[in-house]
């Protein structure tokens, strides 16, 4: 078994994962509601990334920020129309749950009629995947260029959650809506920044995604959808540091359960475990307890 | 019956309906008692296996392999249950999701294990391939009894002592221990008696369809369950029968919509949930609806 | 300049292929038939078949694909008058959702509500399971275009198939490629998760075995996964001339790319699913070399395949694929099955349809053995630059 390979394919996975919960697990920590529709977006932040380099002739840098403000858009439409009536009416957050997964299907189904089933791809020689050479492991230049774009991006939110003024606004949102709003905080206006934050997030994610992998379809987000849930949880729940983790966590123990010979066995080995850290440790690995919501 | 049937709601959708009805109910339960639990799609899973088994492969009638599709889904929900419903909320939904992929993939790889674990070839599950060439053997009228005769013991249940146990529990744990509740007890009850209701709809719908294969019981169908029930309401046993059967029909419905019928699909169960966000069966939603609709009252 | 030169290329090609059509009228699809039985008389004026496909869901890139090769298959049909005089033939399109409850309603609508003469479809094997025996029992012909799995027949005789199974496939492509190349050591990878997948796999196996090559290793993944690399590592590891893919068309793509981006040289073979030009544009370089069998030669020089061929891009601006060669060729069966009845009776339909043989068609020269399977023979291609060419045809 070629350890280090073996190594590198889970870093590299585990960043992919990890970027995508981010938005998932900045939602919850604010709003404390599951967003079904994450996977959507980030399909969508896939396409537009896309489009604007085959049909806009953009260069395919430019395809990550472009992509990130229009998934960014999308999230904000999405919080509008989706959650926010739900919030204003106090209804419970499983409804908004049963929203998110109505505004999923027509995400989804939108994009089928915008941009066909047959599979797409950024245009050969957009992007260099030739290994680098004189590794002892095999890795590609857009390997390296996503796992640096997502860590990041990974940091810069971090900060921003933590050192900036929204960022403390938005703690404190998550702390205690109501009494946030007697201090002054534009409430509405905090979900707003999050939903945009956690959609460009997803657009991000979807544009490193689509140049890693490089074959588009509207369902690409469904594979990733019960990925992104299972790696927020473990990491515990709303916390960045844990999301991030948690995607490496969960890389790694698939990686290293298909190396160790069992392919037919993985998913059922990462859901045991996170069954068991869960039992041991129900705020998950860096969560904080006390945390209660649906 | 002709008008029904033109729109799209012949008698293969019915019976759907009716199964994810039960499914609906079974779902209720847990929510009932503030449990969010979505360990139903794998419940289903080991009833529709069980019971497909048993016609099939031990040639017993339907009646004992919906019970025993029942009796099994019940059983794996005891060691289940009792680790596991210390958890809440989300961390609670994840872990019985979890459940839900670790049944669905031993299904898959259960003629392997089998057949190494007891050296004989073990063929009774067929991988992901499934079990097929079922006969059609469940009836209407068999959903419809089952679907009574579990809205009657859940309404029965809710006058009784227990369910009042229940609905203490959903309210607030600790003051239902406080008050006498075995909080701990209640909670696994209504656990298992959610697993088997989810065991018989899916033993009953495994010999609806012909075919049974274990990619029928992930992720998606744990997610779709949850809908019918939120979706018609957890106010009431109505709520969810009437959950499941609108989202069954729905996409049935919308077949004339032709390739704007996913789009149309999303949008409508969007909307009744912005809308009527108690659920389908909720007065006092309709009710406040309906004065948004007439727009303000002059002598208010 | 690329896109442009393809540009100048379509507008030429949609300019000449009115009279490419003309001139090639003696190989028109259905002029055999066309001798053979003599012009319908009795028809109705409007004829309606059905057909379930995944027109949305996770399999909806097959059934879109079908779609378009019966809308075109219709369109010639009505306006050759293939039917004889004044009659249309027309198509209900229902949307399966890659569902097989889903499935089972739509088979239900079409032949109980909509009273159709005949069915295409459902698009996926698990479907046809579900859903075939509710058109059996009703007495309408159910004709799977893309059904590859074993027993799809064997519901009944309304069931009929013209995609040629993976047990008639994949034998041939290893015994062939084994002998070509000289293979010694193969690798498998496949989703274990997907009926389509597994049974691929199960073929490809003992095909192995029977050809005498040795089984280096088998690697799994579930349907839906895009990185492949940790189980391709494992392969590669033990050094196999060859990785067979038992794996549907979007997973293949990843797994082609990544074992090349692991510095994997050699051969790579697959079943049905990647038998698409969509496969070669997403994969590029990295396909040279890559093994399909098939039941459609995309490089065919049938002339009917040609025809096809360039009909279907000038309708769509896309190249075909197995998936539209195997639905039109099927919607051309169904009508020469009512041009030889001249009936829309059910069973006579069905015995004029089991009746069909050597019908010339872009699949080659068509006939069903007695269980309604298709007889015809499988080709072996390898890819290069972007183009599949039939194996040891030089």
């Amino acid at each position: 078994m070629n350890v280090t390979q073996q190594l590198v394919n889970a870093i590299w996975l585990g960043s992919v994962y990890s970027l995508f919960a981010l938005g998932y697990a900045l939602v919850f920590s604010v709003l404390g509601v599951l967003n079904l529709a994450h996977s959507a977006v980030f399909m969508w932040g896939a396409f537009i990334g896309l489009i604007s380099v085959i049909q806009f002739g953009l260069p395919v840098w430019m395809a990550l920020p472009v992509a990130m403000v229009g998934a960014g858009v999308i999230a904000v439409l999405l919080e509008r129309v989706a959650f926010a009536p739900l919030r204003a009416r106090g209804a419970p957050r499983i409804s908004q749950l049963i929203s998110s997964i109505g505004a999923s299907i027509f995400l989804v189904s939108l994009a089928q009629l915008v941009f066909g089933t047959q599979p797409q791809r950024f245009p050969f020689g957009s992007i260099p995947t030739d290994a680098i050479e004189g590794l002892p492991f095999r890795v590609t230049p857009i390997q390296i260029i996503i796992l640096v774009i997502a860590v990041v991006l990974m940091a810069l939110l971090n900060l921003m959650v933590q050192r900036t003024r929204l960022g403390q606004r938005m703690r404190a949102v998550a702390f205690n809506q109501r009494t946030a709003g007697l201090l002054g905080i534009n409430v509405g206006g905090i979900y707003l920044s999050t939903f945009f934050l956690a959609g460009a997030l997803a657009g991000a994610a979807g544009v490193l995604y689509g140049l890693a992998f490089n074959s588009m379809t509207p369902f690409i987000g469904d594979a990733i959808a019960l990925k992104g849930l299972t790696v927020i949880v473990l990491g515990g729940l709303g916390n960045i540091q844990g999301a991030l983790v948690g995607g490496f966590v969960v890389a790694g123990l698939e990686v290293f359960s298909i190396a160790a010979g069992g392919s037919n066995y993985r998913d059922a080995i990462v859901f045991t475990l996170l069954f068991l850290i869960l039992l041991v440790r129900p705020q998950g690995l860096l969560g904080r307890k006390e945390i209660t919501r649906a | 019956m002709d008008i029904l049937r033109s729109i799209g709601i012949t008698e293969p959708v019915i019976q759907f309906m009716l199964v994810n009805a039960i499914l609906g109910l079974s779902i209720y339960l847990t929510l009932y008692t503030g449990m969010f639990s979505l360990a139903n799609a794998g419940f289903m899973a080991v009833g529709a296996f069980t019971g497909v088994i048993l016609t099939q492969e031990a040639g017993l009638p339907l009646g004992i392999g919906v019970l025993g599709g029942m009796a099994l889904a019940g059983l794996v929900a005891i060691p289940i249950g009792l680790p596991v419903l210390r958890l809440h909320d989300i961390y609670l939904a994840i872990a019985t999701i979890g459940f839900g992929e670790v049944v669905r993939i031993l299904i898959l790889n259960f003629d392997p294990l089998m057949s190494s674990i007891t050296g004989q070839t073990v063929a009774l599950t067929g991988g992901a391939l499934g079990i097929k060439g079922i006969p059609k053997i469940a009836e209407t009228w068999h959903l419809l009894l089952f679907l009574g005769i579990a809205a009657y013991c859940i309404a029965r249940l809710h006058r009784s002592r227990f369910g009042r146990a229940m609905a203490a529990v959903r309210q607030d744990e600790r003051v239902a221990a406080n008050m006498g509740v075995n909080v701990v007890y209640v909670k696994n009850v209504v656990f298992i008696l959610s697993a088997i209701l989810a065991g018989g709809a899916g033993a009953l719908s495994g010999h609806l369809t012909r075919i049974i294969s274990p990619d029928g019981y992930g992720f998606d169908q744990a997610v779709q369950i949850l809908a019918f029930a939120v979706l018609g309401g957890t106010g009431s046993i109505a709520g969810p029968i009437v959950g499941g059967i609108v989202l069954t029909g729905l996409p049935e419905v919308l077949r004339f919509a032709s390739q704007y019928r996913g789009v149309i699909n999303g949008l409508v169960l969007l909307l009744m949930i912005v809308y009527v966000p108690g659920g389908l069966v909720n007065p006092v939603g309709w009710a406040r609806l309906w004065r948004r609709l007439r727009g303000p009252t002059p002598d208010a | 300049m690329r896109t442009r030169l393809f540009g100048l290329l379509m507008a030429f090609a949609i300019l000449v292929m009115p009279f490419a059509a003309f001139a090639q009228d003696d190989v028109a699809m259905g002029a055999d038939m066309a001798e053979a039985c003599p012009a319908p008389a009795n028809l109705p004026e409007s004829i309606t078949i059905g057909a379930v496909l995944t027109l949305s869901g996770g399999a909806s890139v097959y059934g879109t694909t079908q779609q378009q090769g019966i809308n075109l298959a219709i369109s010639q049909i009505n306006e050759s008058g293939y039917l004889g005089e004044g009659t249309t033939l027309s198509i209900i399109f229902e949307d399966s959702a890659s569902e097989n409850e889903q499935a089972i309603s739509a088979m239900t609508k079409l032949v109980e509500e909509d009273g159709v003469t005949m069915v295409l479809g459902p698009t996926l094997s698990r479907e046809a399971f579900a859903a075939d025996p509710v058109a059996q029992e009703n007495g309408t012909v159910v004709m799977g275009v893309s059904n590859t799995a074993a027993g799809i027949t064997d519901m009944g005789e309304f069931v009929f198939r013209n995609s040629l199974p993976e047990a008639a496939v994949i034998p041939g492509v290893v015994a062939q490629a084994t002998a070509n190349l000289g293979l010694t050591k193969v690798g498998l990878i496949y989703a274990n998760d997907d009926d389509f997948t597994v049974s691929g796999y199960n073929f490809f196996r003992q095909s192995f075995i029977d050809n005498g090559v040795e089984i280096i290793g088998e690697e799994t993944y579930a349907t839906g996964d895009v990185d492949f690399r940790t189980q391709l590592t494992n392969l590669i590891a033990a050094e196999p001339d060859v990785i067979a893919m038992s794996a549907l068309a979007t997973e293949g793509v990843q797994i082609i790319l990544q074992a090349r981006e692991l510095g994997f040289e050699g051969a790579l073979m697959g079943g049905n699913g990647f038998n698409s030009p969509a496969v070669l544009e997403q994969t590029g370089e990295a396909s040279n070399g890559l093994l399909v069998g098939a039941a459609w030669n995309i490089a065919s020089t049938n002339p009917l395949s040609t025809a096809f061929m360039a009909a279907y891009e000038a309708a769509y601006s896309a190249r075909p694929d197995q998936f539209a060669a195997q639905a039109y060729t099927g919607t051309w069966m169904f009508a020469t099955a009512l041009r030889c009845a001249d009936s829309v009776d059910r069973t006579a339909v069905r015995d004029a349809l089991a009746g069909l043989a050597e019908f010339a068609t872009p699949l080659g020269s068509f006939s069903f053995d007695e269980n309604r399977n298709p007889v015809h023979d499988p080709v072996v291609q390898v890819a290069q630059d972007g183009a599949f060419s039939v194996l040891g045809a030089e």
